[in-house]
């Protein structure tokens, strides 16, 4: 695996049919049939996971830390997503979840709410002391960040340059517990939970710091059955535990995983929350047109509805969402973090991006631009002798993208079995 | 300019088709990024066609865009069939637009929009006829420095 594009999401030869419906999903274009199997082009991939939902054989699948690679670790702390607490229904509390996390196997278990609320009091400090450019771009989705370095470029500059709940928890983690347990940090194993397919991606080759402060992501697909099941040993302390909640949860940071809960929390900033990769995508063009500069925070998911909608989840997104409303509604605006400690630690950078994201754009047609015009002027007339239907037969999504691929040397024209038909 | 080291293409815009605002645009910016171009470079030129073609489907009744590109420079015309400008210099300034509550209501017209080419651009020329049509020339060149 290549340290600069490792990915999380890969296709499963063996169960590959060769059908088309990863390629017109992929919303970057980066997936091909050839020889019958599809293929992913890794400077294209943006590990959106779009082709796990679009695969209708599984054949896609997301690496993601299993749990018993946890054995090399002394002491194994879990990061959950507040995703989690939607998976269980309205009877299960987020503390018996945690709890359960604790019988599963791990020796500590942090609520990601009150991490999510520091992090909106760092923007929000953020915001105030930076007034250009505009809009700021939240960096909490992986997915964004690599699709912005990707396909815009330019707006690389206009990420918000704080890392994201996950990555600081583990960071403030990583920084008191060696001392505290008096451990070696390599002996402490810090893990988040999640539904996303991408974070393995941000964990294994980060783009904004030598190394992340997680050991590992797994999917909450994975752990579910062991949290399942642990839950249903211990009914009668759960009993208890509903008589005595210890859970300080916070009302602000609560929502984070739905979309609109990042901007949520904001006072005195304007925020905009999108979801979905293609709406993301019509997004981003009209910032990159200069268009949204009223805007201050511009929140964006590529999973439907947020990290709640992520590909790796079990409850179905909407009966999760509602379970999410119900604690956010219950802490409603409840703060539980003292905003002084937060700006402490801001302004000893202890939260900002290492160094900044930088493109990573996709090659153009050639190095030299007088080649790469005669080269669009070639796609220009390859693609008008194309059937424009689109049918993705020839093992490219579109008649664009196989005229591209012809000038690129990397398909031919009688890959097309309509020209083909027409040359017979 | 030899015919073979350019790049060209045409596109149409209708007045009032907001549902495709942008997509004239997003296709230039497109072909920009595969021959190759600076990204600040594309940014203008996103920038400047956005403002071009959005100014056509509020104003106008249909229009004509041309992309010419080389290596040195990207030239966008816009040729549009429309009420025209009576006061050129005055729509240069920043601020002063004739946009109509609606369209304000929508985000538009908040007097940007030819400054804004203006901005964007290394040489940026008007001629309007009132009651006939604009006539929009746009040149950015790669060595340009702007903004």
């Amino acid at each position: 695996m290549s340290e600069k594009y490792f990915h999380a999401n890969h296709i499963i030869r063996e169960k590959c049919v060769g059908c088309v419906h990863c390629l017109t999903a992929c919303p970057t274009r980066a997936i091909r049939v050839r020889d019958g199997k599809a293929r992913i082009i890794d400077e294209l991939c943006i590990d959106c996971g779009e082709c796990i939902r679009a695969c209708p054989y599984d054949a896609v699948e997301s690496y993601t830390t299993s749990f018993a690679d946890l054995h090399v670790f002394d002491y194994k702390v879990a990061i959950p997503s507040t995703v989690i607490y939607g998976q269980f229904g309205s009877a299960t509390l987020p503390n018996e979840i945690l709890g359960a996390l604790r019988q599963v196997g791990f020796d500590e278990v942090y609520d990601p709410s009150a991490i999510c609320e520091l992090n909106t009091a760092a923007i929000e400090e953020y915001l105030s002391e930076h007034l250009q450019p505009r809009p700021l771009i939240s960096s909490t989705c992986p997915v964004v960040v690599r699709l912005i370095q990707r396909r815009y470029p330019s707006l690389c500059a206009q990420i918000l340059p704080i890392e994201p709940p996950r990555e600081i928890a583990a960071k403030i983690l990583r920084t008191i517990l060696p001392r505290t347990l008096n451990l070696p940090p390599e002996k402490i194993g810090i893990i988040h939970i999640t539904p996303c397919s991408a974070k393995m991606v941000s964990i294994n080759s980060p783009a904004t710091m030598k190394r992340s402060y997680l050991d590992g992501a797994i999917s909450v697909r994975d752990i579910y059955p062991k949290i399942l099941d642990a839950l249903r040993k211990s009914q009668e302390d759960a009993l208890m535990r509903h008589l005595f909640p210890d859970a300080l949860l916070s009302g602000i940071g609560m929502g984070w995983s739905l979309s609109g809960g990042e901007i949520r929390g904001l006072k005195k900033h304007r925020g905009v929350a999108v979801s979905g990769v293609r709406d993301t995508m019509r997004v981003l063009d009209q910032v990159e047109a200069g268009l949204l500069q009223d805007v201050d925070l511009l929140e964006c998911t590529v999973c439907p509805d947020g990290c709640v909608g992520g590909p790796l989840e079990i409850e179905n997104r909407f009966l999760a969402k509602s379970r999410i409303l119900e604690l956010v509604n219950a802490a409603g605006d409840r703060a539980v973090v003292d905003h002084k400690d937060v700006s402490r630690l801001y302004h000893k950078d202890f939260l900002s991006f290492d160094h900044p994201v930088t493109p990573a754009e996709k090659p153009p047609l050639d190095p030299d631009p007088a080649r790469a015009i005669r080269k669009a002027r070639r796609r220009e007339k390859i693609f008008t002798r194309l059937p424009h239907k689109d049918c993705a037969a020839c093992g490219a999504p579109d008649c664009r993208t196989l005229a591209e691929d012809i000038v690129r040397g990397v398909a031919e024209a009688s890959d097309c079995p309509f020209v083909k038909k027409e040359k017979r | 300019m030899p015919d073979e080291s350019v790049f060209r293409q045409e596109f149409r815009v209708r007045g009032g088709d907001f549902a495709k605002a942008g997509a004239v645009a997003c296709r230039i910016k497109e072909l920009l990024k595969e021959i190759g171009f600076d990204a600040r470079l594309i940014r203008r030129a996103a920038i400047a066609s956005y403002e071009a073609e959005m100014n056509v489907i509020m104003y106008a009744q249909e229009a004509r865009m041309d992309l010419q590109v080389s290596p040195e420079e990207v030239r966008i015309t816009v040729d549009d069939r429309g009420p025209g400008i009576a006061d050129v210099p005055l729509a240069m300034t920043e601020g002063f637009s004739t946009a109509t509550p609606e369209m304000r209501e929508l985000g538009f017209g908040a007097g940007m929009g030819l400054p804004n080419i203006k901005k964007n651009a290394d040489i940026f020329s008007v001629e309007s006829e009132v009651g006939r049509g604009t006539h929009l020339e746009i040149i950015i060149r790669s060595n340009g420095h702007r903004p």
